[in-house]
């Protein structure tokens, strides 16, 4: 089945890809399906003994370019639509061990590049309203695999998140004549207590609303619509910043940390978002401490309303130490 | 890499035998790769 459902009452699409079921759980690192195939060896998702980034089909996507069109039930309450769009799968390196935080700034610009390329490609397609580039990274935040790897959905609709900040947006825009975004970074970057990298293109800062302790937003400094349009300079700054926030993650607690990569940017849908779309990564690390996890529970789940132990202020001068104190131990391009 | 120039990306598509498409991105220099390969545990 692959599918999508209409929630009449929230008001968004539910996407149903069943045979995901049975896709590929924790295998050990000698199976690994992301790495290359060895001569001999079994046959990975990669036909070559080597790579530097590549990027495939998913083996089990949410959504394909073929899903046949459901039987329509004769009920209004059971809207659905074929569940049409595209599901890649970036690879970071043939290094299996390897993490974002660990690669050069020139091989995180390389894959920056990558995902550029992805967007544009995806954006040409008539069934590609979104093009989503995340990443999950470690088993608490429900990863399968450990190669490091993100991904790319090419989504049929604009997804509810970036819907509400598009929304959000156009609101702001007709009541205060200037865009959300860039006027919410200037904030940031006024206030400064929140922010933990300030780079030449690009300012990570632990939001005034943040809703995970750790929870960081890597807005582009300009309103660069989305990562296609980024200069070389930005390319570059975009991948500095990066490795130092990614960097400063992992000496937080002083192990890989995991998170959730979000990057928001402008619609592929054909419609104008000039001064309602503004590039940005969201993190969302789950960790509330070493030990303990922030869980969506009853306020978050059921009610959508995050409950927050730890003040962003206070959460983003740690980060900033450890984003300090990894830079000291020195930071390799 | 402050005023270093891009390498060159280039880029190959491959059609693979269930009919999935995977490109492989190249660079001039794809020696490098990571800082401090970790380990998987």
């Amino acid at each position: 089945m692959s599918e999508l459902r209409w929630n009449p009452v929230l008001r968004e699409w539910v996407a149903y890809a069943t045979h995901r079921q049975n896709r590929t759980f924790l295998p050990p690192a000698e199976y690994c399906p992301l790495c290359p195939t060895k001569p001999g060896g079994f046959p990975t998702e990669v036909p070559r003994e080597s790579y530097g980034i590549a990027v495939f089909e998913n083996r089990f996507p949410s959504f394909t370019p073929d899903a046949p069109e459901p039987d329509a039930p004769d009920d209004p309450f059971q809207k659905v639509a074929a569940g049409r769009g595209v599901c890649e799968v970036v690879l970071y390196s043939s290094e299996h061990g390897s993490t974002l935080a660990g690669m050069t700034e020139r091989h995180i610009g390389n894959l920056t590049r990558v995902w550029a390329d992805r967007y544009r490609e995806l954006a040409a397609r008539d069934d590609v309203s979104y093009v989503y580039i995340f990443e999950n990274k470690g088993e608490a935040v429900g990863v399968t695999l450990h190669h490091p790897h993100g991904q790319v959905y090419g989504y049929p609709f604009v997804p509810p998140v970036p819907k509400r900040e598009i929304d959000g947006a156009r609101e702001y825009l007709a009541n205060n004549g200037s865009p959300l975004h860039a006027d919410l970074l200037a904030s940031e970057q006024r206030d400064g207590r929140r922010v933990v990298v300030a780079g030449e293109h690009f300012t990570a800062f632990v939001p005034f609303f943040a809703r995970y302790p750790y929870e960081v937003h890597l807005y582009a400094n300009r309103a660069v619509p989305n990562i296609a349009a980024f200069s070389e300079d930005e390319v570059r700054d975009f991948a500095r910043t990066m490795k130092r926030l990614l960097s400063g993650y992992d000496a937080l607690f002083g192990f890989s940390l995991p998170y959730i990569m979000a990057m928001h940017q402008s619609p592929t849908d054909g419609k104008n978002y000039d001064g309602l779309a503004h590039f940005h990564v969201e993190f969302y690390p789950p960790n509330r401490t070493e030990n303990k996890l922030k869980y969506l529970a009853g306020s978050e789940a059921g009610a959508g309303a995050f409950i927050m132990d730890a003040a962003p202020e206070e959460t983003a001068g740690r980060l900033r130490a450890a984003i300090e104190s990894a830079s000291g131990m020195g930071e390799r391009r | 890499m402050p005023d270093e120039p891009f390498d060159t990306l280039d880029k190959e598509t491959v059609e693979k035998e269930d009919g999935r498409y995977i490109v492989f991105y190249t660079f001039d220099d794809d020696s490098e790769t990571d800082d401090q390969p970790e380990d998987d545990s």
